[in-house]
């Protein structure tokens, strides 16, 4: 009962109590387009763009294998491939960098 | 020796090898992982001395393929049959590790489900001991019917008969499911294992690295999934508390719990037990003890969104169950997971005739995108649906704050309650005095030539008069009002007259 409390503002009043750490976690919006991740965790098993090419929207970049799928990582913007971060075989987190792309305008 | 004390001695060798399951060596390993045989969980942490009336002992398979044929496995891996807790009848099964891993074959299930038959038939709850390594691989789809056959049972005995289920070992895949369909889940420290794909599983296919004990271990289950209600160090604390929560119950929906000599509370409430600052917290659970017999609670779900306390309780020796705001922990707000919780419990309890006390302090609804996208509109639903669709006796308190659509949904005059009262320091109301203020004054605060004096100057009249049981009792919303003191008392006078039982259709208790 002595741990120190927290605050929790609701309707404009400021209650002083427990707050679990899995309620402070901010929230996170829809992603950055420009940045390609992994939505899951898995491995790099083909990658079908090279630095610089210019794809459209919808384009497949890469094969990722995760929960015994290969699953076509796309993007969801027409630009030009930036950078590339992994190789094929590379084993990957959930949100990890892949690609970036350079979107026009 | 006469043919007859031939067949006898006959009988008795063939059962001294049936009873040692797996043999001394899995017995060794069983035990050398802290764990207990299945028939020393059932003859002796759970049941009666001597009450044990075993059926099945001496069930064998028919596979054939694989080498089966060679292979004699005692009980096909799981011990069935009735026997007594505390002098009342229960069916139970348990799974036993020593034989095959406890793996589930055909004739293993089909003893299961006749077990879960006699427990329908009889009227009287049923108990699972879980520790099985899953599916009988030999055995193809043969396996996963029974796995079928239990679950469908699970589900048309659900609210008929009280259902527990004890995880003592691993218990993965598909074999979850049927501990995840029953009333109530125990697990046991470093014992219990459940998951639906394991660590190993994960590894391979997601690139992911998790322990066991993390990804479904005791403590992940009780607190983070709130898959398990109750967790215990060890097995025999695990069989204790089951025990307890049996006396809590009726063997079936159509009697009432059992009733007890009743027992003042250790130390009874007074006027001013909670605090004056509404913005303060204090733990409803102090609250809860000072109400009931013996100040004796069985709390469920502890663990688990713990901004909602529900749980067991007795008032005059009556069963009750209890779901209240915990202003200790956020606030006491309701939230996903905690309006998951009440309503299971309350399902329950309206499923087995156990009166259902609501504790009433909450400021609303946890505000935040988080919980708008993880469904809090069709999870807060949930208690909406299970107060209004519950029978037995609903009794409300209002001990302090009774906010907005919380105040609706914490079992308010509106969702059918059979009494209601508030304490003193209630306050019923749209929201708290400060954000009902600014937005009420809005353009004259801004326009006031000391804003904040005006502010909390509005603030102060809103508090008096709406921050208190009295608009709410003038619209006879909340039948009387009492002072903390007189609320056993009161209750005690209510369960008298409205009695125990359900009044509407008889329900299952759907896992929520």
């Amino acid at each position: 009962m002595d741990k120190e409390l927290d605050k929790l503002i609701i309707d404009d009043t400021e209650y002083l109590t427990e707050v679990p750490e899995h309620c402070r976690k901010p929230f996170e919006g829809p992603g950055d387009p420009s940045e390609i991740k992994a939505f899951i965790p898995g491995t790099i098993v083909e990658i079908k763009v090279s630095e610089g090419d210019s794809i459209e929207a919808g384009a497949i970049l890469l094969l990722l294998d995760a929960m015994k799928m290969h699953n076509e990582i796309c993007s969801s913007k027409d630009g030009l491939i930036g950078k590339i971060h992994v190789s094929v075989g590379d084993s990957v987190k959930k949100n990890q960098l892949l690609i970036n792309l350079i979107i026009p305008g | 020796m006469s043919i007859i004390m031939k067949s006898v001695n006959d009988f008795l060798t063939r059962l001294s090898s049936k009873l040692k399951g797996g043999g001394d060596k899995a017995i060794e390993k069983q035990k050398k992982k802290g764990k207990n045989t299945a028939r020393e969980r059932v003859e002796d942490l759970l049941l009666d001395e001597g009450s044990f009336l075993e059926i099945d002992l001496f069930v064998e398979h028919s596979v054939k393929d694989f080498g089966m044929d060679r292979k004699e496995l005692a009980g096909d891996g799981v011990i069935t049959g009735y026997g007594e807790v505390h002098s009342r009848p229960v069916a139970v099964f348990a799974q036993d590790f020593t034989v095959a891993g406890g793996s589930l074959g055909r004739a293993h299930s089909k003893k299961i489900v006749k077990v879960m038959d006699g427990a329908a038939d009889a009227g009287i709850p049923l108990i699972g001991i879980n520790d099985s390594g899953g599916a009988r691989i030999q055995e193809g789809v043969e396996s996963l019917c029974g796995y079928g056959e239990i679950f469908y049972r699970n589900t048309k005995l659900s609210g008929v008969v009280p259902q527990l289920s004890v995880i003592l070992g691993p218990c993965a895949g598909g074999a979850v499911y049927s501990p995840a369909l029953t009333d109530f889940v125990f697990v046991v420290d470093k014992i219990s294992n459940m998951f639906i794909t394991g660590p190993q599983v994960i590894k391979t296919v997601l690139g992911e690295d998790i322990t066991q004990e993390e990804l479904g271990g005791a403590m992940t289950h009780v607190s983070i999934t709130g898959n398990a209600h109750f967790y215990a160090k060890s097995e025999t604390e695990a069989f204790n508390t089951l025990k307890k929560l049996l006396s809590f119950l009726p063997a079936n929906s159509g009697e009432t719990p059992p009733v007890r000599k009743s027992i003042p509370p250790d130390q009874p409430l007074g006027d001013d037990v909670i605090p004056d600052n509404r913005r303060q917290a204090y733990c409803v659970k102090e609250i809860i003890r000072g109400i009931v017999d013996a100040s004796d609670f069985l709390e469920v779900h502890k663990n688990f969104a713990a901004n909602m306390v529900v749980g067991f309780a007795r008032l005059a020796g009556k069963p009750i169950g209890i779901v209240a705001n915990q202003p200790r922990v956020l606030a006491g707000v309701l939230d996903v997971n905690a309006s998951d919780k009440a309503a299971r419990f309350i399902r329950f309890c309206d499923c087995f005739n156990i009166p259902l006390l609501t504790l009433v302090d909450t400021p609303g609804y946890l505000p935040g995108a988080d919980q708008e996208h993880a469904g809090v509109i069709r999870h807060g639903a949930k208690i909406l649906y299970a107060y209004s669709e519950a029978t037995v006796p609903k009794m409300t308190v209002i001990m302090r704050k009774a906010y907005g659509g919380a105040y609706i949904a914490m079992c308010s005059r509106h969702l059918g309650a059979t009494f209601v009262a508030s304490w003193p320091c209630g306050e019923i109301a749209v929201m708290g005095p400060e954000g009902a203020a600014n937005i009420i004054f809005r353009r004259e605060i801004a326009a006031a030539e000391n804003p904040e004096e005006f502010r909390q100057e509005m603030i102060r009249e809103y508090e008096e008069k709406f921050a208190n049981p009295y608009v709410a009792a003038n619209k006879g919303y909340v039948d009387t009002i009492i002072r903390a003191s007189m609320t056993r008392e009161t209750l005690i006078k209510v369960l008298s007259r409205t009695g125990q039982s359900r009044k509407g259709h008889p329900h299952g208790n759907i896992p929520l």
